[in-house]
């Protein structure tokens, strides 16, 4: 064995020996509670602060850097004020509760840490880390940079007695020891796999050795902090400000002032204040000196020789003739700002500064430092205008922003604001982060969110004004309305029924009349309709007639008060009713009266509308189409001939179907639908046989009304979807579209879905229960054998359900296949592909108990075609 | 003459109260030889990391001496320590397999 390999099977095994020491702690850490914790903090917090001063004066000794009274302070800082800030935050268990959301937030710590210790701050990120990983149950690994590592180390130990001493778990905290072969371990704990994450706070080389490693890192980016003084800025304080900040700890506080870009209109003021107070302002001749002393020709890199040193040293160094006590250098960067060599970090007490004439010009000059290697890390402005606080925070690309402080000190978090103390600035994607955090505890846990299931509110809306009854259309005799417009359709002429409304209206009131409504109109149709409305300026819209007129005055109604919406805007698809992207006007201006003269549709109560457009059809759906009134008055269905009551009464019984099992349904809508249902089965024969018994007329009538609130509030399923799809394509009749997959779709729904809907407001599957509860609700029975099931029951009641719908069907001569409705076979089959992909995209399909999978929706086209038999038990 | 297999003895051992270090007595059985031990977890609801040393130094111990030993009611906070710490042999006496399986991510 060489040596060089015993060397490197030493070191590994010094790794793992640390790694596990690291891994037992993190592992009995996880029992902790809380109480446990904060006094594990609280005892280390009160060691750092007794030892600030023995802490910071080793650091100084060991790296020739800063100033030890400023060191002081920076333990203090990551100390204390991290105390103060974190001492009441909730760190274990549950962390965060939002009752609104219904969820709640616990902790998990991380696990193991490897963290890194900087040269320019060795004890200070070394209390801050430990403190940060004590208070979030995590163990830490540091290793320090070689020319700190005594006074990292020592910070480590203070702080691990402390601890230890406190409760904490052996190991808790360990350290690499200073040797020549501490760069090799700390590579080797980089890479170790028992390393959870690792805090890289240092040099661009160790952040970018640890992101490198593969693991989770916690990093920061290089700093060149910009500071605009605006001409609204108070000069003097500014100039102490920034003095208190460029000198703090001799400028190796990376976010702390790199180069001024101040006012033309104050830049006298604050440089003689500069002078006034200490500071050296270079001649061109000197800015050069020091340009050449402390800029690495070779890279364009600072001399590292220099970083923390005095101002004094630095101008003996550069040649400059100073024999007075100087707090800091600061150099006009005359010419392209872009390319002055001292527009870059400078982490000493040399300062650069730019004077401009606008703000604008002052902004872009910011952003020429801001982006000469500094971006995402800091950025400082003195200015009391908050237009311009404003537009100088939106172009500078940094974590934080510091507003009339000093940038430095500022930028710790805690003592000129309410950042978190840090002692590592996230800097974000601009310097390679991945976040722009002033890094502390809330970067050390892993959150786990604990979402409850949600809630699910469902409302329940209908028309306001329902007047029902025959002779209810009298109604209209005590309308307020001074001007109606009357949307109707020919047949309703025809029959009579425009003369009961307009004889009813009151006589003063203007009337204007639309007779020509067809059914299934396009919006073409409709916009031509909404500017006849334009001219007559009504105030009442009444919509007499089938579904088609009655969805037709909705929309007609919506475009003529807000003629600027569009169609194609308000027609948008959506999956949940609660989270759509589309927004309808909330209050109506015109008021809409819906008298429906079939006994189907529903529209007099629904918000829905659906439209023609080519070949397929649209639904717009909001509270706001629902009608103001609805008369239901059954003597408008008297003369309704047997087949279209008999189309209509199916597009009824199919809406209360589907709202009984739609995922979306209720016990307010499974009341009505359930009530619907019986009706129909109820008053449909009755009718049939005699066409004039306005009594079961009536009953009709109110069934589709019963089962238009249901479906207005639960919606309806695939049905739907296939025969939207159907009567687009072909021309089919709504109701009788519907009656033609009615079979298939119940037998369809009602067996366990080969897919789940996952929607939270249907925790279970129930649309099987629901058919054989509709049944029973018709009257028909069943009886169990012994030894049966009750799914068997409930098979069989299905089953009764179609037989009875099969049994109404033909006596309203209904058709139940496609075949039925006159459909060459051929023209159908070559339409299923494009008819199941209409019916897909239908929002009908939605709240269909069964996730009606493309296939199976092909296959309910295929099978709804041939002629039906009576379903057998 | 072949010497009479001796029949092993099932020492079922219950933890009261955390565990916070070695349980000499314990040691001592085992060192008697031919005895498999179960530890009962139901009443200890913390472990140490000094807890933690012993038992896997114990497993060791028992493995070269071909005992056999067992954890069983283990309580979810110790349970989450030992699946934290890594370490395979506490896992073994909890019942797991002889490695986790590497899980694809995701």
């Amino acid at each position: 064995m060489t040596v060089s390999s015993d060397q490197e099977l030493m070191l590994t095994e010094r790794a793992n020996h640390l790694v596990r020491q690291a891994r037992l702690a993190a592992a009995v850490f996880t029992q902790y509670s809380q109480e446990k914790v904060d006094k594990i903090v609280r005892a280390m917090t009160a060691a750092a602060i007794e030892n600030a001063g023995k802490m910071a004066l080793l650091a100084h000794q060991e790296t020739r850097m800063g100033v030890t009274e400023d060191k002081i302070l920076k333990n203090l800082v990551a100390s204390e004020f991290l105390y103060h800030q974190i001492k009441d935050k909730r760190t274990v268990g549950i962390t965060r509760e939002f009752p609104d959301l219904n969820m709640v937030e616990v902790a998990e710590p991380m696990g193991v840490i490897f963290a890194l210790a900087p040269v320019t701050n060795p004890t200070s990120t070394v209390i801050f880390k430990s403190i940060c990983c004590a208070k979030t149950r995590n163990t830490v690994i540091f290793s320090a940079h070689l020319m700190a590592a005594e006074s990292s180390n020592f910070a480590a130990k203070i702080m691990y007695e402390a601890a230890l001493e406190a409760g904490a778990p052996k190991g808790f905290i360990t350290w690499v020891d200073k040797s020549s072969r501490l760069r090799r371990t700390s590579e080797l704990l980089m890479h170790h796999p028992e390393v959870d994450l690792i805090f890289a706070t240092g040099g661009q080389a160790m952040v970018k050795a640890a992101y490198s490693s593969g693991k989770p890192a916690l990093g920061v980016g290089p700093g060149n902090t910009p500071v605009y003084v605006h001409k609204s800025a108070n000069v003097a304080s500014a100039a102490m400000d920034i003095i208190i900040s460029k000198t703090f700890d001799n400028g190796t506080e990376c976010p702390s002032e790199q180069t001024l870009v101040i006012d033309r209109e104050i830049s006298d003021e604050i440089i003689a204040e500069f002078k006034r107070l200490g500071c050296h302002v270079c001649s061109q001749e000197e800015v050069q000196k020091i340009s050449a002393l402390i800029v690495d020709p070779r890279n364009g890199g600072i001399n590292y020789k220099l970083v923390g040193q005095p101002a004094n040293l630095i101008a003996d160094q550069a040649g400059l003739n100073i024999t007075t006590p100087i707090k800091m250098l600061l150099c006009p960067l005359l010419g392209e700002l872009r390319h002055h060599p001292l527009a870059i970090e400078k982490l000493m007490p040399v300062l650069g500064y730019v004077i401009v004439d606008s703000v604008n010009e002052g902004i872009n000059k910011a952003l020429d430092i801001n982006y000469a290697g500094g971006t995402g890390h800091t950025a400082g402005i003195f200015c009391e205008d908050d237009n311009v606080i404003e537009r100088y925070s939106e172009a500078i690309n940094a974590g934080r922003i510091i507003v009339n402080s000093p940038a430095s000190i500022g930028g710790l978090g805690g003592v000129y604001n309410h950042l978190n103390t840090t002692l590592s600035f996230g800097c974000g994607t601009g310097g390679g982060n991945i976040t722009t955090d002033n890094v502390g505890i809330k970067n050390l846990i892993n959150f786990k969110r604990v979402p409850r299931r949600r809630n699910y509110v469902i409302s329940f809306q209908t028309t306001k004004n329902i007047y029902i009854n025959p002779g209810s259309i009298d109604h209209l005799r005590n309308l307020k309305c001074q001007s109606a417009f009357i949307i109707t359709s020919r047949s309703a002429s025809r029959r009579g029924h425009l003369a009961m409304v307009t004889e009813r209206l009151p006589q003063d009131c203007h009337v204007d009349v639309f007779a020509d409504m067809g059914p299934e109109p396009d919006f073409a149709t409709l916009q031509r309709v909404v500017e006849s409305m334009r001219r007559s300026k009504p105030d009442t819209v009444i919509a007499l007639g089938g579904g088609s007129v009655l969805d037709a005055a909705k929309i007609i109604r919506l475009f003529y008060d807000y003629p600027d919406l569009k169609i194609s805007e308000v027609a948008v698809n959506f999956l949940d009713f609660h989270h759509r992207m589309i927004e309808f006007p909330k209050d109506m201006k015109t008021q809409l009266v819906a008298i429906p003269t079939t006994s189907g549709t529903g529209s007099e109560v629904t918000p829905f509308a659906v439209l023609k457009d080519g070949h397929r059809k649209i639904s717009l759906i909001d509270e706001c189409m629902l009608p103001d009134i609805a008369i239901i008055d059954a003597n408008l269905t008297r003369s309704l001939p047997a087949d279209i009551t008999g189309d209509t009464a199916f597009d009824a019984l199919t809406h209360a179907l589907e709202a009984l099992v739609s995922t979306f349904s209720s016990d307010y809508t499974d009341g009505l639908a359930l009530e619907a249902l019986r009706l129909i089965f109820e008053s449909l024969p009755e009718t049939l046989k005699n066409p004039n018994s306005i009594v079961h007329r009536h009953k009709l009538h109110n069934a589709a009304t019963l089962a238009g609130m249901a479906i207005a509030n639960a919606s309806v399923g695939v049905n739907h979807a296939l025969a939207h799809a159907l009567g687009a394509r072909f021309d089919i009749p709504h109701g009788r579209a519907n009656a033609a997959f009615l079979l298939s779709t119940i037998e369809y729904n009602a067996q366990i879905p080969s897919k789940f809907v996952s929607v939270p407001c249907y925790p279970l599957w129930i649309a099987d229960r629901k058919y054989a509860r509709a049944a029973q609700f018709i009257g028909l029975k069943d009886d169990l054998q012994p030894g049966e099931s009750e799914e068997i029951g409930r098979r069989r009641l299905v089953q009764k359900l179609r037989q009875a719908i099969y049994d109404l069907a033909k006596l309203a001569n209904q058709a139940l296949s496609v075949a039925e409705l006159g459909i060459p076979l051929e023209s159908y089959m070559a339409a299923i592909p494009e008819l199941t992909e209409t019916a897909f995209g239908d929002m009908s399909i939605r709240t269909n108990p069964r996730y009606a999978l493309a296939p199976e929706v092909a296959q309910l086209f295929a099978t709804a075609y041939p002629p039906r038999e009576r379903p057998s038990i | 003459m072949a010497e009479p297999v001796k029949e092993r003895k099932l020492e079922k051992i219950r933890i009261l109260g955390d565990l916070e270090r070695g349980l000499d007595e314990v040691d001592k059985k085992l060192a008697r030889g031919n005895t498999d031990i179960e530890f009962d977890f139901s009443a200890c609801p913390f472990i140490s990391v000094d807890g933690l040393e012993w038992l896997e130094e114990f497993l060791l111990r028992a493995d070269s001496l071909k005992s056999t030993v067992t954890f069983v009611n283990v309580q979810n906070p110790v349970y989450k320590v030992f699946k934290v710490a890594h370490i395979d042999s506490l896992m073994r006496a909890c019942g797991a397999p002889n490695q986790e399986s590497q899980g694809l991510s995701c």
